[in-house]
């Protein structure tokens, strides 16, 4: 009987333990940390990780130290090529200069995300899923 | 045949009905697809082929926020699709053009 | 579980995984589970650009709520095969 272990969560993950990996939250945030554990539901154990966030051609990145990762918040696992990760082309500055930069394009996007859920609600009939919902 | 088979008791004997037929799928956010129906399971998740997809675009007009919005459409065609359940609003045979008093049927 | 068979007879294809988010990824399919997580080797991310964070990502892990899609590759699905598959499956869970 053919081995049905890469077709369980465990055996996609198995490989990925040690590993560092980048974690995509629903909320947009972006970490980078050190796979050490997963369950079933993907729910996930990252240490030393940091969040980076992005703006045109520059990023910057914080501290935030060792996480339990609830699963349902996980968007997606990704392996980072070490050697891939040091030919970005985009420049570090510090998070303190990005922040607000970030912080305004999340605030804007929001606003912009509203307004379209209230004239698709009104006009076409689709709902009106207030915050995250289900598929934010 | 199954007598049972062919009758209809519960809504999923009524996507049973539309196997191999064009349907009509509303999607939860922004979107709406026509295709072909191959699959379905209990939790709506759907195989078609053929598919042609509409999503609706909310123009914002530039400085009044409060301004009038106008809704434009795009369409992509995808050969075969899977569509994820908890994302379906609804799957019909026939058009919904809502605020119309129209419906086309496939 | 029809689904999830589906998806094992198509590892190994091309497939385009499309998220909630927006986010396109299109990758080799690697594995699946029970509950449509999928895995997905040497990506290519749609818009690049949009996604700065998966420049340096060749593997991922998708968790399957988070999916819209995944564009499939026609000619290795049996539309036949699936329809009877499908009316046998709707046919045990009335049974029930």
């Amino acid at each position: 009987m053919d081995s049905l272990i890469p077709f369980t969560t465990s055996g996609s993950l198995v490989d990925c333990v040690d590993r560092k990996m980048l974690v995509v939250l629903r909320d947009g945030r972006k970490l980078q940390g050190v796979l050490r554990s997963y369950d079933q539901f993907a729910n996930l154990v990252l240490e030393d990780t940091v969040e980076r966030i992005y703006h045109q051609d520059v990023f910057a990145e914080t501290w935030r130290g060792l996480f339990l990762i609830r699963g349902e918040n996980v968007v997606l696992l990704g392996e980072i090529d070490l050697d891939q990760e040091d030919e970005i082309p985009l420049r570090q500055v510090d998070w303190s200069v990005l922040e607000p930069y970030h912080k305004q394009e999340v605030a804007a996007k929001k606003q912009r995300d509203e307004l379209k859920a209230q004239v698709l609600y009104d006009r076409h009939g689709f709902c009106k899923e207030g915050g995250e919902g289900d598929g934010y | 045949m199954d007598s049972v088979a062919s009758g209809i008791q519960e809504p999923f004997d009524l996507i049973r009905l539309s196997l191999s037929e064009r349907v009509f799928v509303k999607l939860r956010g922004d979107r709406e697809l026509t295709g072909v129906l191959h699959a379905y399971d209990g939790h709506m998740n759907l195989i078609l082929s053929d598919v042609e997809e509409t999503i609706m675009i909310v123009d914002q007009p530039e400085g009044a926020v409060n301004g009038p919005s106008t809704v434009n459409i795009a369409k992509r065609k995808m050969d075969m699709l899977f569509v994820r359940g908890d994302g379906v609003i609804l799957v019909s045979r026939k058009y919904i053009k809502w605020g119309a008093a129209l419906s086309m049927s496939y | 579980m029809l689904i999830f068979s589906v998806f094992k007879t198509l590892t190994d294809q091309q497939v385009t995984v499309e998220l909630k988010n927006d986010l396109s990824i299109t990758g080799t399919l690697k594995s699946v589970d029970q509950f449509l997580n999928i895995r997905l080797d040497s990506i290519k991310v749609l818009d690049e650009a949009r996604h700065p964070h998966m420049m340096a990502v060749k593997n991922c892990f998708i968790r399957g709520s988070v999916v819209r899609y995944v564009q499939l590759p026609a000619e290795h699905v049996d539309t036949q095969l699936l329809e009877d598959a499908t009316r046998r499956e709707a046919a045990a869970q009335q049974k029930r």
